[in-house]
């Protein structure tokens, strides 16, 4: 990889980035669709696909459960710190990579912080089933930054020195104004986004409730971008704090609203993590790494997620004592409303 | 001050965390021991600490509990300033950031650590033994927050003579301006809290250098436990066990629930 003399686009080059807004239609219309229709019509095989949220943080869960229902071949998942939405990806692939598969990760961290490890993880990358890319939180934050500001490389002072900088495009050069060294990383411009926000309107313009992670640096380098909300709002409601908008509506092609789209991560203001529901997945996937044996994991899958329609088949399935557990947890969590 | 009789490993960490930190300076905190040792410093000799998290949350007061996440709802609650990714890490590259607290699998003698993978690098990157989660903001804070310490468990695997893999960059192979040659700002490890005891790295050599011990340790045995020659201050203390009350504070105010600190 390193030794590749052209340096090599992993999703949209900078200059098909720029060609893929110039071709686009930014007109401001009602961009409301199903999650089906959407990820039928935005995600591809082969594509890379840029995931939002931080760790258990407004991951867009239900947009990956709907992407497994789908099925595709040969992503490669660009993100910081990723948990559930990674983990139902990953998984996927452990069940069957003829239906669902990642070619390749570039990543800084994926586990859960104070929920563990991703058994996921360990199974995919020990058994040498997915290419890796590492890169620090900074790293794949500032790749996003280049690739929204439309520039082909941004300088960073992260991980210049060690073995980081040596698994990924990094290059290190002498900063031509201090003659010290500095690191050079590429843009990611992913061929689709894929977010959850707190509230948007039909054209797409969105706010952003607790960290903006890198949600608008993800959504504004991409060539398309699908956002599930908690709340579908009017264009006069979002709009009322023009500087409240975290993501413009040029930025975004789908608009669905889906209630708790982030369970069992944690969405401010709506729902803290069902960290039970976390452990459960998680000790079913850790039997497969085990033993190989994949029943457990699969009737997850076959109830939770090939065994409804959408994801409110799945929020049934939860139940509403869980679901208001989660919420009371966060309005715990938010004393001063805002 | 009474002295506890019963306090854990990771309760005696916290406790030296804690007391590194300075009043009124600003400290990158990752999840975990760390944002417990924060919070213990801010209830004890460090009201006027400022804690900043990589997903964007600056100055919190924590009232609302403790986060289980640096993204988590709680630090965005009281918070002065809330913006993303980027902006924690602009900030601390611009040195806004005076501590980070980082951890690791591995360390070697210079405080270099690894949280990335067990196995072979670079040959078997892409087949790891044990693929560990990555460096998320580790890296980023070894290389630009100002001083870090260092928290890793002690045993003679982890305190390692080479490093299976460089995640985080301490003093690298601990030549002289070997952080500011590589284009580095900060000035690197400043401690290191192990279960064992308290180290610094010598100004010269930049090795691991013991301070201060835990009760019922002595030079020689956090040595046998060291997987590489260890330095010696000239006079090594003991460091005092926690009192009743920082014990108290931990178990009862900070983390009732036992998300980061085990009462095993």
């Amino acid at each position: 990889m390193k030794d590749t003399p052209e340096m090599f686009w992993t999703g949209l080059s900078p200059d098909e980035a720029r060609k893929a807004l110039v071709n686009k239609d930014k007109s401001m219309r009602d961009k409301t669709m199903s999650l089906k229709e959407a990820v039928d019509t935005f995600i591809h095989d082969g594509d890379n696909v840029g995931i939002g949220g931080f760790v258990d943080i407004r991951q867009p869960v239900a947009t990956t459960h709907e992407m497994v229902r789908h099925g595709f071949k040969d992503l490669t998942l660009s993100f910081q710190s990723g948990g559930m939405a990674i983990d139902y990806l990953g998984a996927a692939m452990m069940l069957n990579p003829d239906h669902f598969s990642i070619k390749r990760l570039e990543l800084a961290y994926w586990a859960h912080e104070a929920f563990g490890l991703a058994p996921m993880f360990r199974y995919l990358a020990e058994r040498s089933l997915i290419e890796l890319e590492d890169w620090s939180n900074a790293n794949m934050s500032a790749r996003f930054k280049a690739g929204a500001m439309g520039l082909p490389f941004i300088p960073t002072r992260g991980p210049i020195a060690g073995d980081v900088a040596k698994s990924n495009r990094t290059k290190i050069i002498d900063c031509p104004f201090t003659n010290r060294p500095i690191a050079l990383l590429p843009a990611c411009h992913p061929d689709v986004a894929i977010i959850h926000v707190n509230a948007a309107d039909k054209y797409g313009n969105c706010i952003v409730r607790g960290s903006d992670c890198t949600c608008a640096e993800i959504s504004m380098a991409s060539a398309h971008t699908i956002v599930t909300c908690e709340q579908l709002l009017s264009h006069e409601t979002i709009t009322s704090l023009p500087k409240d908008i975290a993501i413009p509506f040029l930025g975004v092609d789908a608009v669905i609203e889906v209630p708790y789209g982030a369970y069992p991560g944690a969405c401010r203001r709506s729902y803290y993590y069902s960290k039970e529901h976390i452990a459960d997945l998680h000790r079913r996937t850790s039997l497969m790494c085990k033993t190989e044996n994949k029943d457990e994991l699969q009737a997850y899958f076959d109830e939770y997620i090939f065994g409804v329609d959408d994801f409110s088949g799945f929020l049934e399935k939860i139940g509403v004592a869980e679901l208001l557990k989660a919420k009371k947890l966060e309005a715990a969590n938010c004393e001063r409303l805002v | 001050m009474t002295v506890s009789k019963d306090y854990t490993a990771q309760e005696i960490i916290i406790v030296a965390g804690a007391k590194v930190l300075e009043d009124k300076k600003v400290v990158f905190v990752g999840t975990g021991l760390p944002m417990v040792a924060s919070l213990l410093a801010k209830m004890t000799h460090a009201p006027s600490l400022i804690p900043v998290f990589e997903a964007g949350a600056v100055g919190p007061d924590l009232a609302v509990g403790l986060p289980v996440s640096v993204g988590d709802s709680k630090t965005f609650t009281s918070a002065s300033f809330v913006k993303g990714l980027n902006s924690a890490f602009e900030m601390t590259q611009r040195g806004f950031a005076d501590y980070g607290f980082i951890g690791g699998a591995e360390v070697d003698m210079y405080g270099n650590l690894n949280s990335t993978m067990i196995g072979d690098f670079p040959d078997g990157y892409q087949k790891p033994k044990i693929r560990l989660p990555g460096s998320g903001g580790a890296s980023d804070m070894a290389a630009s927050c100002e001083k870090t310490i260092l928290i890793v468990p002690h045993d003679k695997r982890k305190f390692s003579a080479k490093l299976q893999y460089l995640t985080s960059p301490g003093h690298l192979d601990g030549s002289k301006d070997a952080r500011w040659k590589a284009g580095m700002q900060g000035s690197g490890p400043y401690r290191l809290i192990s279960t064992k005891g308290i180290f610094d790295f010598e100004e010269e050599s930049h090795r691991m250098r013991l301070l201060q011990t835990f009760p019922g340790e002595t030079k020689e045995s956090i040595q046998a436990e060291t997987g590489f020659e260890l330095l010696f201050a000239d006079n090594v203390t003991a460091f005092a066990p926690p009192t009743e009350e920082e014990v108290r504070l931990i178990r009862e105010e900070i983390d009732p629930t036992g998300i980061f600190v085990k009462r095993a």
